[in-house]
């Protein structure tokens, strides 16, 4: 399958009686655009939450790029190229849509702690951060204020965020929820596009098994923090136990 | 508003202040001496809360270190008031490097405890200190020596003169504190105000930065406290009370906590305001709060942000 970017070790997750992830062990790879799949509270958004750090495990090691990074907080993870979405939109409300991609654009560079120089003068930033805005189609509104867009713009700039920090892994939580078509199109070229320079690795939890089967690699099906199917997505629709659990009527 | 519109007015303001400093009389250059020193105080710590996000009560301790690092500078070491000035910022940025470094952990209501917290410990230690700061009686005898640089000596004893040699630091506050809003670093900390997770997300240490936010406005707090020492040539421990950490808040608010100008025009209406009200009527704490309020109120987004917002409705209908 490749080199492996990510490994997960033995990790488990609770709250309380709810246990969302149990001895989960797997490896994602390189250039395999993997999708996570799952009931509602399989615990598909906690793994991603625990894997990005926004949650500390319970036990068990995550690995990324041959380090570990369990115990590293979240900005260093960011640092090392582990990126994420959030499915709730989650951006800088009140700033514009430059700035909203500037601030991921200057930490990757190093210039975030510059207080003297105006932005205006960093070329390299505004270029980094134009290039974003002309992938998902937003660089006609870049001067907007963010919370001034449609849903589907901000579903777009969501995303854009997380591309601005130049990730070598990127967990998307449900990135075309709420989008147009043609929105939807776009975002989907995009992440095809960059997946295959093999810049950027996606990991992608979704619930339209149209985009889920048509776009990942691989897919893996979580049920109660247990996985329960992983293979390719022809194997996950053949598998009797995703089928009973999870899919049912929907491909049968 | 136009980047031209905002050199002219800046230039106004600035010939305004040089004017003031020629043609008035010592009242209104004692007032204009304040509102100076409580703008670079307060410039400084709407970083922190209109940029950041973070409400502060404990910047009067920050001050007073400023204050009390350059009385004690005067009186046991050397009169020179830019090493009095110098090692007053450099205190009150150290204490606040240190004081930030635990309350940045925490946000909202518990920063703003854990800063009174410390304020009220700062305020304490000056009122107890009795042999270094002269407990409640404060230090006194501060003198305003002529500044040696080399072979010029440039004299601040009369008003005049130190007004322009407040006006000299006030300038150079605007200016840094302009580069700030426009610099990387300020629209960092806009986006963690506006979201500290996906900041942390951006790949940047959201406490590393709250710490540097936090410790530079301590520095200018210290600053103006410096100032004001210089200024009254005297310094008191309730300027280090936490009720003096109000100020700050106040006047920010009264200005429009999310422009630039706000803080400033905040520290005209509170100084001038608090000195018409004490000449006309005893309770004017009462009338300065019902007035206070009703800027607040009526000035949605402070007295900068609601007008240059009416302004741009009327200029684009």
């Amino acid at each position: 399958m490749g080199e492996s970017l990510l490994d997960v070790r033995m990790l488990n997750k609770a709250f309380g009686t709810v246990v969302t992830a149990k001895d989960l062990n797997f490896s994602l790879y390189r250039g395999v655009i993997t999708s996570i799949i799952g009931p509602n509270g399989a615990g598909k958004s906690t793994l991603i939450n625990v894997l990005t750090g926004l949650l500390a495990a319970d036990s068990g090691e995550i690995w990324f790029q041959g380090r570990e990074v369990t115990n590293e907080p979240i900005h260093r993870r960011v640092k090392q190229g582990l990126g994420r979405s959030f499915q709730v939109v989650n951006v800088f409300g009140n700033l514009t849509l430059f700035e909203n991609l500037a601030i991921p654009v200057l930490a990757l560079k190093g210039r975030s702690k510059d207080m003297i120089k105006s932005i205006a003068r960093l070329k390299e930033v505004g270029e980094h951060v134009e290039m974003v805005l002309t992938q998902v189609g937003l660089l006609d509104k870049a001067y907007m204020v963010a919370r001034s867009l449609s849903h589907g713009d901000l579903r777009l700039l969501e995303v854009a965020i997380a591309l601005a920090a130049k990730p070598r892994l990127l967990f998307l939580d449900e990135p075309t929820a709420g989008m147009n078509p043609v929105e939807r199109s776009r975002i989907l070229e995009t992440i095809r596009q960059l997946s295959q320079t093999g810049e950027v690795t996606f990991v992608i939890v979704e619930h339209d098994m149209d985009i889920v089967f048509s776009l990942s690699d691989r897919v893996i099906a979580l049920h109660k923090g247990k996985i329960i199917g992983d293979g390719s997505p022809e194997q996950i629709k053949m598998n009797p136990q995703v089928r009973e659990v999870y899919l049912g009527e929907e491909v049968a | 508003m136009n980047q031209y519109w905002k050199y002219f007015l800046m230039l106004g303001c600035l010939g305004a202040l040089v004017g003031i400093g020629f043609v008035s009389g010592p009242f209104v250059l004692y007032l204009a001496t304040r509102i100076m020193i409580l703008s670079i105080f307060a410039l400084g710590y709407n970083l922190l809360l209109g940029r950041t996000g973070l409400l502060s009560f404990g910047h009067a301790a920050f001050f007073a270190t400023g204050a009390y690092g350059l009385a004690i500078t005067s009186i046991h070491i050397s009169a020179h008031p830019l090493l009095g000035i110098l090692i007053g910022v450099a205190a009150a940025a150290l204490l606040s490097l240190c004081i930030g470094f635990f309350c940045v952990r925490h946000t909202e209501i518990y920063f703003a405890m854990l800063t009174l917290a410390f304020g009220m410990m700062v305020f304490a230690l000056i009122w107890n200190l009795r042999s270094i700061t002269g407990g409640d009686d404060g230090l006194y005898g501060i003198s305003r020596t002529a500044i040696s640089l080399g072979i010029v000596k440039i004299p601040i004893r009369n008003d005049y003169q130190f007004y322009f040699f407040v006006l000299f630091f006030f300038m150079v506050s605007v200016f840094l504190i302009n580069r700030i809003y426009s610099s990387p670093f300020g629209l960092v900390l806009a986006g963690i105000r506006e979201n500290h997770i996906r900041a942390e997300f951006s790949g940047l240490s959201v406490k590393a930065y709250r710490l540097g936010v936090f410790t530079v406005s301590g520095a200018f707090a210290g600053l103006a406290g410096s100032l004001s020492a210089l200024l009254e040539s005297n310094v008191a421990p309730f300027s280090a009370h936490w009720t003096h950490s109000a100020e700050p808040v106040l006047v920010s608010l009264i200005g429009g906590l999310q422009t630039f100008s706000g803080p400033v025009v905040g520290s005209v209406i509170f100084v001038a305001l608090r000195e018409v009200l004490q000449r006309f009527t005893y309770n004017w704490m009462l009338w300065f709060g019902v007035l206070l309020l009703a800027i607040i109120i009526g000035f949605r987004g402070g007295v900068v942000g609601s007008i240059s917002e009416a302004f741009r409705r009327y200029s684009r209908p």
